[in-house]
């Protein structure tokens, strides 16, 4: 390891110059931040500025601190190769965080002097990091389930040059696309059912020289992470044989809604009252036979049609699914088209709420019209049963408001249920636990899926409903388990366009994933970054919050109970850095010492000197930008407050608040995402784990014998310009009320 | 722009809005080289002028901060802002691309330090706020900008404005000899997103867009109800400036309509139940917020945010399509007439502002500029013609942010199999 | 025709949409209707309608047979054209309006009494007379329909109007004396004839 030289740049470009003596800064970083070069420039990321950095480095400078302006800008001027740099943010949170005046000059430059100190402290604890040595490099692509979702994505990846296995646990390809009789169109004039043609599918993945099928298989057990997975796929009642993979596609699709949870709709009383299932099989065998299609019961040609949208769907009640699966509109309207074509004189009915068909499906909206397939707007009361097989349907006719509706003797009622997604087991429910919705399908579901073997769970962790959607509207891909895209309607609801569409753009996530493993790269938010967790072993006490609480389970524990960091499924959020009691957990980059020192770098003023000292720890995603906007837009805020940007709040160890507390800081302020329902936090869980810790340190407060508004949370959102600066101003007059803090000079 | 190197195995995103950007980073991240063409002088599109999304309520500009970080950190991909694709030639994997790169007046030596703005003096509408409010002729085109450089319109060069724009930077940053270029790109494929531009509503006459001013689009309300927007967010209404607490919504605002836009947009239910909030977060109980439509369409999980909005005492839901729109010439209210069909209920209801959810339609004709497949209402079809050509996000069909961003994931995977494909024939 | 008088037609099944396909005017576009409203908003009589055109359809689509063919509302439709401009569906309301009205009156079932009808019906005569029509004739026979007394209060009411016209020359006062018919009475009456044989042929009317 070669010896450490700083070097330290301060600009003078944007008004730096004038508002601040820069030479002071200079000084500052020379004799405080023991920098080895320090430089002023007038115009420090022009060619000359960088070049002059350059040059500096080439000559043995191997940490850099930049005096200028925000991280967020100029970023692609101020990075060198193989060379850590601490980002200084004079401009947009000292300079134009504060007025231009003459008054507020001095309260300026002790916060610029701070910012420097502060820079030169980070800059001795950080190295540029070098990719992690035991990344892995498969570059296989793994698809569990073998529907349209899992074929096209197997097919997609294929066609793009990778390595495909496929493992489906039925003996055939083909999912329940394979059950359709036909499908909703996919292409202009979108007039009529189209035919599947999963049979040229199923054929087009069988030959495919790169994609080798495992059917009546399943995945029994997975390990390792991203560019190393290892898969035990068990053949049923055949021998289990061990592969290893870059990335998994999980495109496990979908259960109809169980209809016989809806006795009212006559479901079970009569084989004459279908799901859209149903309907399609009898369609199907119908076809095949070359016969019309007829009631079950009897044999009758089917004369008279009902079907009932949203058929234990769109429940407020919490009874049945609260969601709209999406597809059954037009899939409603698709299965009278099948009557339509066999005798254009058979009535169809369907009786809708709102009827859903998005975007072209409005074309086929008014194709079903055009052939004769009358909508009604109503709520479907009841369905009875007569004697003679026929049905009759009672509802409230919501055009005639006529609550007295029926719709007599029809030979056949079709309920359009919903999709509930085989997620495998949600791990966010305990196994004993009693009083589950079944729309959650936590309950319903206890076979795994994917079998991992990973300490938080063996399979991917649910969102809502037992979907495994993202939460992100921005990133839709985003699952909590790195290397694993679902697809398809395990996701979301969703019909076969979309499915073919979602299942081509987790293949390219897949891909993705491969290719940044096999570099030693992390995965989206912070793609690219080559940081890894790192833990002392000798000081580990084995407590486990880091394996708990990681929110990418990218932690498990070695057969000593040690953690085991599987750095291709980290995301390098530093929530286990923040979690650790012992502080054992650091990034080349980023680490309790890195934050740790910056808070000590401060200049605490003595007691007497009015003059407080706030620390700010900001969400370097949202609180952070919305900080530097506010200093753009030129909104002014407290010059005793110093920010220092952290990953995540979930990255914020507690020693942070006792170390600035014990340090004589007056006050601490975290500013992170919203968490809750509707989270804003870029790694899931951090906002919510940091509210919660904090939450305890009323306690620490007490023991300290400080006041409990010395420490203050908050939940900001990156368009937040204004009120930022407003809570900060709120925030140091508390301070200002409360009074200094006794711990200073100390 | 010689500085900009393209091969065959080049990935050439045309727009920049949430479609183009994702397809661009995420086409990046896999290791493919990328140039990224938006003709405004910002990257950030249609979803940055929007104040949340639905239905978690968040703030575009957040996936946003994280997208522009990633695209800064890498150095696979390559900007061009005031650019547009005029004309695509070639084949798969082997295309010629005409570029006309407009002049910004302004190089890479601007800090965005703001000295530019404040020495001129010409005001210009802001395209940011659909030309509700105004602007310095030197702007920043929002505090997101990337790249984060200064821009000087064209409408002041040549007057002294401009001149002094260029004495008042240090940095020698105005070039007001800048002029436009013409060039061309080599590409192996294209991800063309350039989304959506709202329907005109001015052609929906019984609603007098063009007649009443306190009649506007859902995207103007947008940046009504944004506190960065025109108004800083109090939701004034354009006619007198009065706060707007009574707001109707009209769905279907051009679309599923024959004479207008045949298609349904798909956002628009949503969009409207959004906006229902920022009036109720806006003016709490004194809100009074009025959906007429035909269907909601709140598909799949939004299902959820349909039903918290109708738990909302103050969100009235009214089936029907208003048949016109009268003003009241003294108060500057609208009257909005029509019939609600579930049973028949006829109104004149007065508001204080009526929002029409207008439709999307393609922003651009690609058949201007290349021979693609389209549908009937102009956006692009998948089809074997089409080469190595994707239509991505609102390009391809109505759709909302989270599938556009799906939509451009997958048409990067298409686009990389036609470069991988070349990267194998060149070895 | 009396069978389909009297036929009881299920309800919400395709029975009454299909006799109204084959025998209304624009019948065949009844089930395009999406239940918008916007023809029943855009109507600048539409106050004075029982059942607005779409909620006609959905009777329609619904079986209520008797009560839509019995029913006052689609004698209201004035032609003005509103509805059809505006429907997203294209729906030509105004001539299934007519063509309902039509239908109700050929099947016996309109209403006796509605004005519209009534006047419609003295129109037709009055023009089949003569092959023109007599304004005097026509706007007398209007006012009085109803009887004397309320014959002389229409009259009274609309006299500065019927001033105007005589002085105008558009109201020949000697109107009751000088049928002034067109030049080939007989010729307007074949061609009339020929007309209603096609029009119950394609309507299946005729015997």
């Amino acid at each position: 390891m070669t010896d450490m030289k700083i070097g330290a740049y301060v600009c003078q470009g944007c008004g730096l110059g004038e508002r601040l003596d820069t030479k002071a800064l200079t000084m500052v970083a020379q004799k405080e931040g023991k920098a080895h070069v320090v430089r002023e420039h007038e115009f420090l990321c022009n060619s000359q500025g960088v070049a002059m950095i350059q040059k500096d480095i080439d000559e043995g400078v191997n940490r850099v601190v930049i005096g200028a302006c925000s991280r967020r800008a100029k970023a692609e001027a101020f990075t060198f190769e193989n060379v850590a740099v601490a980002r200084v943010n004079l401009r947009e949170q000292v300079i134009w965080s504060q007025p231009p005046t003459d008054e507020a000059r001095e309260l300026t430059q002790e916060m610029a002097a701070d910012y420097i100190r502060m820079g030169c402290a980070e800059a001795k604890k950080i190295v540029a990091p070098t990719p992690n040595a035991a990344h892995g490099t498969n570059k296989r692509i793994l698809v569990v389930g073998g529907g349209v979702t899992g074929m096209t994505a197997a097919l997609e990846s294929a066609r793009a040059g990778y390595e495909v296995l496929l493992v489906e646990k039925a003996p055939a390809l083909g999912g329940y696309m394979a059950s359709l009789y036909k499908r909703v169109p996919s292409r202009e004039p979108f007039a009529d059912p189209q035919p599947t043609d999963i049979e040229a599918l199923v054929a087009a993945v069988s030959k495919d020289p790169k994609i080798t099928v495992h059917l009546n298989s399943r995945t029994t057990r997975t390990s390792g992470a991203p560019g190393q997975f290892s898969v035990d796929i068990t053949a049923e009642s055949g021998p289990t044989r061990t592969e290893n993979v870059g990335a998994i596609v999980m495109a496990t699709g979908f259960t109809p809604y169980d209809a016989s949870r809806l006795p009212e709709f006559g479901y079970g009383k009569s084989p004459n009252i279908l799901d859209q299932a149903g309907l399609e099989a009898l369609a199907r065998s119908a076809a095949a036979k070359g016969e019309p299609m007829r009631r079950p019961s009897d044999g009758k040609e089917v004369q008279s049609v009902a079907f009932i949208q949203c058929a234990g769907q769109r429940d407020a009640s919490g009874t049945h699914l609260k969601y709209c699966s999406g597809h059954c509109c037009n899939t409603s309207m698709k299965q009278a088209m099948y009557f339509k074509a066999q005798n254009p004189n058979i009535d169809t009915a369907i009786i809708y709420t709102d009827l859903r068909t998005p975007g072209n499906g409005e074309d086929f909206y008014r194709s079903a019209q055009t052939k004769g397939v009358i909508f009604t707007k109503g709520k479907v009361q009841s369905v009875a049963v007569n004697g003679d097989g026929s049905a009759s349907v009672h509802f409230h006719d919501l055009i005639l408001d006529d609550k007295a509706a029926v719709m007599k003797d029809v030979d056949l009622v079709v309920l359009a249920t919903g999709q509930v997604p085989n997620s495998g087991v949600n791990i966010d429910i305990p196994p004993d636990a009693t009083d589950v919705p079944v729309t959650e399908a936590g309950k319903v579901q206890s076979v795994s899926v994917l079998n991992l073997t990973y300490r938080q769970g063996p399979d991917v962790p649910q969102l809502k409903y037992g979907f495994t959607d993202s939460h992100f509207i921005c990133f839709p891909y985003e699952t909590r388990r790195t290397g694993i895209y679902t697809a398809g309607p395990v996701r979301r609801p969703m019909d076969i366009t979309q499915a073919v569409e979602d299942a081509t753009g987790a293949a390219l996530k897949a891909i993705q994933a491969v290719e940044n493993a096999g570099l030693g790269r992390a995965a989206h938010p912070r793609s690219g970054d080559l940081s890894f967790p790192t833990f002392r072993r000798e000081g580990c006490t084995q407590c486990k919050r880091c394996t708990v609480e990681c929110p990418f389970g990218a932690i498990d524990e070695d057969e000593q109970r040690y953690p085991q960091f599987n750095e291709g499924r980290c995301r390098r959020c530093g929530t286990c850095m923040g979690a650790c009691p012992v502080r054992v957990i650091s990034f080349e980059n980023y680490s309790v010492d890195s934050v740790g020192s910056q808070i000590k770098a401060v200049d605490v003023p003595d007691e007497f000197s009015e003059k407080p000292r706030i620390l700010l720890l900001a969400c370097e995603n949202d609180a952070y930008p919305a900080l530097d906007m506010a200093g753009v837009s030129g909104h002014t805020s407290s010059a005793f407050v110093r920010t220092i940007p952290v990953r995540c709040l979930g990255s914020v160890n507690m020693i942070w608040i006792t170390d600035a507390l014990n340090s004589g800081y007056d006050g601490v302020m975290l500013m992170g995402c919203k968490h809750g329902d509707d989270y804003q936090c870029h790694f899931v869980k951090g906002s919510e784990l940091a509210s919660y810790r904090m939450s305890k340190i009323d306690d620490t407060l007490q023991n300290l014998n400080l006041e409990k508004d010395r420490v203050r949370v908050l939940e900001v959102a990156i368009s937040d310009i204004a009120r930022v600066p407003q809570f900060i101003n709120e925030y140091a007059e508390k301070i200002q009320e409360i009074g200094m803090s006794p711990f200073k000079g100390f | 722009m010689a500085d900009v190197v393209a091969t065959h195995e080049t990935i050439v995103v045309v727009g920049g809005g949430i479609s183009g950007m994702t397809a661009a980073v995420e086409a990046a991240e896999t290791g493919k080289n990328v140039v990224l063409i938006e003709r405004a002088p910002s990257l950030g599109g249609r979803v940055s002028q929007l104040y949340k999304y639905f239905p978690k309520l968040c703030h575009p500009t957040c996936g946003m901060e994280i997208n522009l970080r990633r695209l800064r950190g890498n150095k696979r991909i390559k900007v061009l802002t005031l650019a547009e694709v005029t004309k695509i030639e070639g084949r798969a994997g082997d295309y010629r691309i005409s570029v006309t790169a407009h002049p910004r007046y302004v190089n890479e030596n601007c800090t965005a330090c703001g000295a530019c703005g404040e020495a001129v003096s010409a005001q210009i509408p802001n395209p940011f706020d659909y030309g509700m409010s105004t602007m310095k002729a030197a702007y920043l085109p929002s505090l997101m900008a990337y790249p984060q450089r200064y821009v000087i319109d064209p409408s002041i060069i040549g007057t002294p404005d401009a001149e002094r724009a260029q004495a008042a930077c240090k940095y020698g940053a105005v070039d007001l000899d800048m002029a436009t270029e013409t060039f061309t790109l080599t590409a192996g494929a294209v991800v063309w997103a350039t989304g959506w531009r709202p329907y005109d509503a001015g052609k929906i006459q019984p609603y007098g867009y063009d007649r009443f001013a306190n009649v506007i689009t859902s995207v103007e309300f947008e940046r009504l109800s944004d506190p960065r927007g025109p108004t800083g967010g109090r939701i004034l209404r354009p006619s007198d400036g009065k706060e707007a607490k009574n707001v109707a919504f009209i769905q279907c605002a051009g679309s599923r309509d024959r004479n207008h836009l045949k298609h349904c947009s798909r956002i628009c239910c949503m969009a409207s139940l959004k906006q229902t909030t920022y009036v109720r977060e806006r003016f709490g109980d004194d809100a009074q917020s009025t959906i007429y439509y035909i269907d909601i369409r709140a598909i799949d999980r939004f299902e959820d945010f349909y039903q918290k909005v109708q738990a909302d005492s103050t969100v009235r839901f009214v089936k029907s399509k208003v048949a016109n729109i009268t003003e009241d010439e003294a108060s500057g209210d609208v009257i909005l007439h029509g019939v609600d069909t579930e049973g028949y209920h006829r109104y004149d209801n007065r508001h204080d502002l009526c929002v029409l959810a207008v439709g999307m339609e393609p922003s651009v004709d690609i058949r201007t500029v290349a021979d693609v497949a389209v549908d009937a209402s102009g956006f692009i079809e998948m089809g074997s013609t089409n080469g190595g050509i994707f239509g991505a996000g609102c390009a391809s069909n109505a759709l909302d942010v989270n599938r556009s961003v799906q939509s451009a994931t997958a048409s990067v995977l298409r686009a990389v199999q036609v470069v991988n494909r070349v990267a194998k024939a060149e070895g | 025709m009396s069978d389909l008088n009297t036929s009881m037609v299920e309800q919400y099944r395709n029975n009454f949409l299909k006799e109204v396909e084959a025998n209304v005017e624009g019948g065949t576009w009844v089930k395009m209707c999406m239940q918008c409203g916007v023809c029943s908003g855009s109507c600048p009589l539409g106050p004075a309608w029982e059942h607005p055109p779409q909620e006609l359809f959905m009777m329609i689509r619904a079986g209520k047979r008797e009560e839509v063919l019995k029913s006052e509302s689609m004698w209201m439709c004035t032609s003005c054209y509103n509805c059809i401009v505006r429907c997203p569906r294209e729906l030509p309301i105004t001539h299934i309006m007519h063509g309902l009205a039509n239908y109700a009156h050929r099947l016996g079932l309109a209403p006796k009494m509605n004005p519209t009808r009534r006047f419609a019906k003295m129109f037709w005569n009055n023009l089949v007379k003569s092959g023109r029509v007599n304004e005097i004739e026509l706007s007398v026979g209007l006012y009085f329909m109803d009887g004397f007394k309320t014959g002389v209060a229409r009259a009274w009411a609309m006299k500065d109007i019927g001033l105007g016209m005589l002085k105008t020359g558009r109201l020949n006062p000697f109107g009751f004396l000088t049928h002034k018919g067109c030049k080939d009475k007989r010729g307007i009456h074949r061609m009339l004839k020929k007309a209603r044989e096609i029009e119950d042929r394609r309507k299946g009317l005729a015997a």
